[in-house]
């Protein structure tokens, strides 16, 4: 029995000692391909560029993402690409997931990169500089956001208050309107929020006040937006984890199966709630506080590492492209950044035009992040 | 020891490796040591607020589940009744939905506007009632195994000299069934103290667990450091609680003579018996049915009125998007992870338990060391795995980290702990007389093997093959946190379909959800009627 044992050691100590040998090889001798040298233009004199040979070009995008089948084969005829899809998490998840793996990607192309991460991703240089010829055919609004090329923003979806309209018109009352309106004592008890230290649009919300109240450079428990948030908490505001459980388990109205007729969510959430385009515009279940919106815009770059820069190049510009800002509003209920793109008809009708939604340099977000998260924090916990 | 290379080699690449690198990565940034954060973490009151939270929650529901599932466990073990088989494999249905569902069905009862009145949500109860719901199944399932293969007559005997019931479970009962009582309580302690979308979902703002700590310094701020030393945090008070529940666990078994489950049960006959399956019922039903049915009338119920029509609409709403996944793919998918998962732990826990245990000799000094590693990954967070396996496994050709593979292997990771935790028992349990027994009569180790030991462990891998798949099919773990290339599972297309708004989003989410239910009571029956011939009677 002893000698045996002695002689089963080793053997299973050879077998790690192997494997661990051929990984750090591996580790070793691999190269990243494409450095330096900056992307080629995905669109030459109007047109995308085309690959003589088949090219697979994998997409990294978070689990909201969508679009038509048929827009896609539009891609792939014109260009030669196949696209394979990497979908994990939200887009914060997805966004810091790649974040810790810059320079070594699983993908070539990322779409969906949260504005208030931008500080985050240029210091870990998770993507390369692309100007993207198509950028000209963007409103300007959100063509200015980020300068020199980074990345390129591909659409828009602000976050804001939402009602339900039955508990308000159907009894009577008038619909709430401000912020200020939010503390008043008539809407005690109904506002339900996300945590900004878990949830998108829950930061987003957070965001929204600083953006409107001020006192983001304050440190102390008296910076303005935290008053604001004092007189919600006073007025009953309930937190919760994220957009799921204050949409369908808090909100009363729309799916919602809740109690709350006020819930954080999107400027496009109420289109969702509407079948058709028969019910009347003052008539959805579910309608927005234009004045809470905080704006929203998800970008796309290049991964630095990338394997075919080119190819993702192309796919940027074919995402601004017109039949793929014209799909998106129904596949991911965000609106389209280049300007004139026609909307479907549930959201021409139904979604109401956020002119200008409140907002604060990505910069400024990336620098105190951490801290409004923590000073909110100590409030709510 | 020969057994326990593969199992302890798949650990150290696929558990303790990514683990390893992402803690490097946030203590040892910049090619130097940074250290100053455990003194930041260490005098941070909120920290210590969470850590004692998370501990005392975590004790709280496992006393819980174990009080309300021994009764239940009893009644399996004892008695036959109809429909016992199905009820059997459906208690293991809650354990697999995804916990966003949960949250709504508990929400539906215990929530705003809940069918109870009582909104127990952001309180401490909702949290215990979650842990409930989730772990009910793995102390009656873990601890219903071994009771059934105690001989009553055992129990009768004890009760012909004299004593009372009472005295007979405490006495005679209670020190058979200690392993699995121990091996069923770690499991749900772990899984209550590393608990995260439960006290998210639950809990509201003011309840945090550790988890739920690391979750959002490392997937939501990307604070390395901080995550690292919470995780080592989290790690420690895993390895000590594990090591604590160890000793009760590692008192040499008793040699069982195993019955056939046929004679330990009988009908429940007089009106003590059935008020006591009477009462279990009433607590299965309403810890487990009550939120299922929440469920299941959401399926139902359509913007257009009850009926079929979310089912139907999975068909076809959104084909035609990148986003559509039809059902039956879903279903395939989750099935074929799940089926890998299953025989990657079986395999690897079957060799783990045999070495741990002494199978066939002496019980080896180091078993008790491998015992307790091997349960660390359950106690484990799972987005410092999921991130730590980007970090690891991410240089060709061991670049995984949108590879399928990594979806079975890291369910492996989490099941491998359930495989070991119900084989090691049973192992122990087998009465080495009968080894030697038939050595005389001149059978071959192999043939000792598949003669003595296949058989009478078949219902302990049945069981371990039902959690290790449970495990899967509800995509514990890391896998959550890693991009992978479209192959979406059920849960996966849950989650797809409640990120959006809409009446039909969230009855197709229901709808799917269902599916996923009625698919888990379908295959936990399945496995429980396929072991071998011989095994089944044991």
């Amino acid at each position: 029995m002893s000698t045996n044992r002695r002689g089963t050691v080793s053997a299973a100590a050879i077998v790690a000692l192997t494997l661990a040998l051929a990984l750090m090889v591996a580790a070793c001798s691999s190269s990243a391909p494409s450095k330096g040298a900056a992307v080629p233009p995905g669109m030459v004199d109007g047109a995308l560029v085309r690959f003589d040979e088949p090219v697979t070009l994998r997409v990294l995008a978070h689990d909201s993402f969508a679009v038509s089948a048929e827009v896609l084969e539009e891609f792939e005829r014109e260009t030669n690409v196949r696209v394979e899809l990497v979908q994990a998490g939200d887009a914060v998840t997805m966004t810091n997931a790649a974040i810790l793996t810059a320079g070594n990607p699983v993908a070539d192309v990322i779409f969906g990169i949260d504005e208030n991460l931008l500080g985050a991703v240029g210091a870990a240089r998770l993507v390369v500089p692309y100007a993207a010829v198509r950028l000209a055919d963007v409103d300007p609004a959100y063509a200015s956001v980020v300068e020199g090329g980074l990345v390129t923003p591909i659409d828009h979806a602000e976050v804001c208050v939402n009602f339900d309209r039955d508990a308000f018109t159907g009894a009577g009352r008038a619909l709430p309107r401000t912020f200020e309106d939010l503390t008043a004592r008539e809407h005690a008890g109904q506002l339900v929020v996300q945590d900004p230290a878990s949830s998108t649009p829950g930061l987003a919300f957070m965001l929204a006040t600083i953006a409107r109240f001020g006192g983001g450079d304050d440190t102390s428990a008296d910076a303005a937006w935290l008053r604001y948030w004092k007189a919600l908490k006073a007025n009953g505001v309930k937190v919760v984890d994220g957009w799921e459980t204050a949409y369908y388990s808090e909100f009363s109205g729309g799916s919602g199966e809740g109690t709350r007729p006020l819930v954080v969510s999107y400027a496009s959430s109420p289109p969702a709630e509407v079948a058709d385009t028969s019910v009347a515009v003052d008539a959805t279940p579910t309608g927005v506080m234009t004045a809470t919106c905080y704006r929203q815009i998800e970008f796309a770059g290049i991964l630095r590492g990338a394997r075919h820069p080119e190819a993702a190049a192309a796919f940027i510009e074919f995402m601004l492209g017109r039949s793929f800002q014209a799909d998106m509003p129904l596949q991911m209920y965000v609106y389209p950044v280049v300007s004139g793109t026609p909307l479907p008809d549930t959201f021409a009708k139904y979604t109401a035009v956020v002119a200008e939604p409140l907002s604060l340099p990505y910069a400024q977000v990336a620098a105190n992040r951490d801290r409004w998260v923590g000073q909110w924090s100590e409030l709510f916990r | 020891m020969v057994a326990a290379a593969p199992p302890l080699l798949f650990l150290a690449v696929f558990f303790v490796w990514p683990v390893a690198t992402i803690i490097e990565r946030g203590l040892h940034p910049d090619g130097a040591w940074d250290l100053s954060v455990f003194a930041d973490v260490a005098t941070d009151p909120s920290i210590r607020r969470v850590l004692w939270f998370t501990v005392w929650q975590a004790v709280a529901s496992t006393v819980v589940c174990v009080l309300i599932g021994l009764p239940g466990a009893a009644m399996f073990a004892r008695f036959r009744f109809r429909g016992r088989a199905v009820l059997w494999s459906a208690l293991l249905v809650p354990f697999v939905l995804p916990t966003v569902v949960v949250g709504v069905a508990l929400l539906g009862l215990i929530g705003p506007g809940g069918v109870l009145g009582v909104d127990l949500s952001g309180t401490v109860w909702a949290i215990l009632i979650g842990h409930v719901f989730f772990n009910y199944a793995v102390v009656v399932r873990t601890v219903g195994a071994t009771w059934m293969t105690v001989d009553p007559r055992v129990e009768e005997a004890a009760r012909t000299l004299g004593a009372s019931t009472w005295t007979t479970f405490r006495r005679v009962t209670l020190p058979l069934l200690r392993p699995a009582l121990a091996a069923a309580s770690s499991i749900v302690f772990l899984f209550s103290f590393t608990s995260f979308g439960i006290v998210l979902l639950l809990g509201g703002t003011a309840h945090r667990t550790v988890e739920v700590e690391i979750y959002q310094q490392t997937a939501r701020l990307l604070n390395l450091d901080v995550a690292a030393v919470l995780a080592l945090l989290q790690l420690v008070l895993v390895v000590a609680v594990l090591w604590w529940f160890g000793r009760s666990q590692h008192r040499r078994a008793v040699a069982l003579e195993q019955r056939r489950a046929e004679e330990s049960q009988r009908p429940a006959v007089g009106w003590q018996a059935r008020t006591f399956v009477a009462g279990n019922l009433v607590v299965i039903g309403a810890l487990l049915g009550a939120p299922l049915v929440v469920l299941a009338v959401r399926a139902f119920s359509t913007p257009d009125g009850w009926g079929l029509g979310a089912f139907r609409s999975l068909g076809d709403t959104r084909r035609g998007s990148t986003a559509y996944v039809p059902p039956v793919d879903a279903v395939r998918n989750s099935l074929q992870f799940a089926a890998m998962a299953t025989v990657l732990a079986l395999v690897l826990g079957a060799c783990a338990a045999w070495a741990i245990a002494g199978g066939g000799g002496r019980v080896p000094r180091w078993s008790r060391f491998a015992d307790t590693a091997l349960m660390v990954p359950l106690g484990t967070s799972a987005v410092t795995v999921g991130f730590g396996f980007l970090l690891t496994f991410d240089r060709a050709p061991f670049d995984l980290r949108s590879s399928v593979w990594i979806v079975p292997i890291a369910h492996a990771v989490v099941a491998l702990p359930f495989v070991v935790r119900l084989l090691v028992p049973a192992v122990r349990a087998i009465d080495p007389r009968l080894h030697e027994a038939a050595a005389v009569l001149g059978a071959s180790p192999g043939r000792v093997r598949r003669s003595i030991d296949a058989p009478i462990l078949g219902r302990a891998i049945a069981g371990a093959a039902g959690f290790a798949f449970a495990v899967s099919l509800g995509e514990f773990g890391a896998t959550a946190f890693l991009a992978r290339p479209a192959r979406p599972t059920l849960p996966i297309a849950v989650y797809r379909a409640l990120g959006r708004p809409g009446e039909w989003s969230f009855a197709q989410a229901m709808a799917l959800s269902v599916i996923l239910m009625v698919l888990t009571v379908a295959v936990m029956l399945l496995i429980d009627r396929l072991r071998p011939p011989g095994v089944a009677e044991f």
